[in-house]
């Protein structure tokens, strides 16, 4: 396709365009001769080459925490906290969905704790659950299970009442008609929760990292690492590394929307 | 009410003598609107009603084939209702309450919402299927033409509050073609006699 590749193209130009620049700009000193100085400084943003050869050096063993361990350790936190989180959120989203006085009753809990900012939570969970991944999932839950919960409580309450009376003329017990109807009609609004979930669950995971310290491990740590030792190539090293992982797994979301909901005339040219 | 939907404010309503509590087991219902589920393929559609009184296996698969060709839905089995037009996305939800034999169907303007030519064809269908089974229909509509093409009896409801304003016996003679018919001296009395009928109710809306 014609159209595809000059898109490709004027991608990878935009990309080599400002690396290079990046570069170069980094590298014209402010005053010659006078080491130290330049007009925009790489002590601050650095340089991609700095930051290509930290990459490589932290890859290696040579470090005590390598990024390989790192990044390992900030998705295990992430993917238990987005499948617990999703998992209890849709779950209470289903049954305060389709039960409108218990609904009622913690209308009000759910509104007040989703509208805490979840950040300053953190010393307190980092207080009852230590240093560990365990406080990272908590952290991540505590926001991905709200935004999961919202969206299937409505999705459960907007299951269309012709629906769930055919299958009643079908002979649908109670059970049949939550397992064949409402999950199902729900959980096409639960997917829509689910890319802005698992960035939120990556969120969580770094806050809780920077407190974290080296037992909870993770890029949050090498973000926080770098600071004290005033090191941009490591941080840029770091938030590389992460927006790599929250594309890879929006990317692994999307294939698992795309086959579930394959029903959805808007998938079915892909599918 | 038949469905167990509303409970009636006077009164009581029974099937064969059993009061109905709740949706009674022996009545089928096609919505106005085609109440296909969007998520399951043509197949799994009609298998619901199987699947929910527990028919499994090989004699799901059978009563569920022979379905899908009686509806002539052959080669769409595997087809998401989004693929599929009002009509037979219509037609799936009449062989989808058909295939679990229920004894009484009810059909809430079924067809209201298709073109003439489906429309025709879902009539044809209709009463081919009905010529087996012989259950109890109770068909509501706005279309004359529907209501004698498939009626023995149509029955005239005045405007809120619905009271019984006619009662009239078809005597169209079965197995009826849905496209002579219309050209029958019957139907033309009938629909002479029931328009005379639905003009006077009108008029009487329009009238303070």
């Amino acid at each position: 396709m014609r159209s595809r590749g000059s898109v490709l193209f004027w991608q990878l130009f935009i990309l080599i365009v400002l690396l290079a620049s990046w570069e170069w700009l980094t590298g014209i000193k402010a005053i010659s001769k006078t080491p130290g100085l330049y007009w925009i400084d790489p002590f601050f943003i650095s340089r991609p080459s700095i930051i290509a050869r930290r990459f490589a050096y932290l890859l290696s063993d040579k470090v005590r925490l390598n990024l390989w361990q790192m990044t390992l350790s900030t998705v295990q936190s992430t993917l238990w906290g987005f499948v617990v989180g999703v998992s209890t959120g849709f779950l209470a989203g289903l049954v305060l969905g389709r039960n409108d006085r218990l609904a009622r009753i913690f209308e009000p809990f759910i509104v007040a704790f989703n509208s805490l900012p979840r950040i300053a939570l953190v010393p307190l969970i980092t207080m009852i659950f230590g240093f560990g991944l365990v406080a990272k999932i908590v952290l991540a839950w505590t926001i991905v299970f709200f935004i999961v919960f919202f969206n299937t409580f409505q999705g459960a309450r907007s299951v269309e009442a012709d629906l769930i009376h055919s299958a009643r003329f079908l002979g649908a017990s109670e059970r049949q008609i939550m397992r064949t109807v409402i999950v199902p009609s729900a959980l096409a609004w639960t997917f829509a929760s689910l890319t802005p979930s698992i960035s939120f669950a990556l969120i969580g995971v770094v806050v809780g990292e920077f407190l974290g310290g080296e037992s909870g491990g993770g890029l949050g740590y090498l973000i926080i690492q770098s600071l004290g030792t005033l090191n941009a190539a490591d941080m840029m090293v770091a938030l590389l590394t992460l927006g790599l992982i929250g594309i890879v797994m929006a990317f692994g979301i999307k294939q698992v929307e795309r086959r579930l909901l394959r029903w959805r005339p808007e998938y079915r040219k892909s599918a | 009410m038949i469905g167990g939907l509303v409970a009636p404010s006077v009164g009581s309503i029974a099937i064969d003598g059993r009061p109905v509590e709740g949706v009674p087991p022996n009545v089928g219902y096609v919505f106005q609107r085609d109440t296909v589920f969007p998520w399951r393929t043509v197949r799994r559609n009609i298998a619901l009603g199987l699947e929910y009184r527990g028919v499994r296996g090989p004699e799901q698969q059978r009563r569920v084939a022979a379905a899908i060709s009686m509806a002539g839905l052959d080669g769409f089995e595997d087809a998401f209702p989004a693929t599929l037009s009002g009509g037979m996305r219509q037609r799936v939800s009449l062989v989808r309450t058909l295939v679990v034999e229920p004894e009484i169907l009810l059909m809430d303007e079924p067809f209201g919402a298709l073109d003439l030519h489906t429309k025709l064809e879902l009539h044809a269908e209709l009463l081919r299927l009905w010529g087996e089974k012989r259950q109890t229909v109770v068909f509501i509509t706005h279309d004359l033409s529907e209501a004698i093409t498939l009626a023995d009896r149509i029955i005239v409801m005045t405007r809120r509050p619905g009271r019984i304003k006619m009662i009239y016996d078809v005597k169209l003679t079965r197995p009826r073609d849905v496209i002579r018919l219309r050209e029958a001296d019957e139907y033309l009395r009938a629909y002479g006699e029931i328009w005379h009928v639905l003009g006077e109710e009108f008029a009487r809306e329009k009238a303070p």
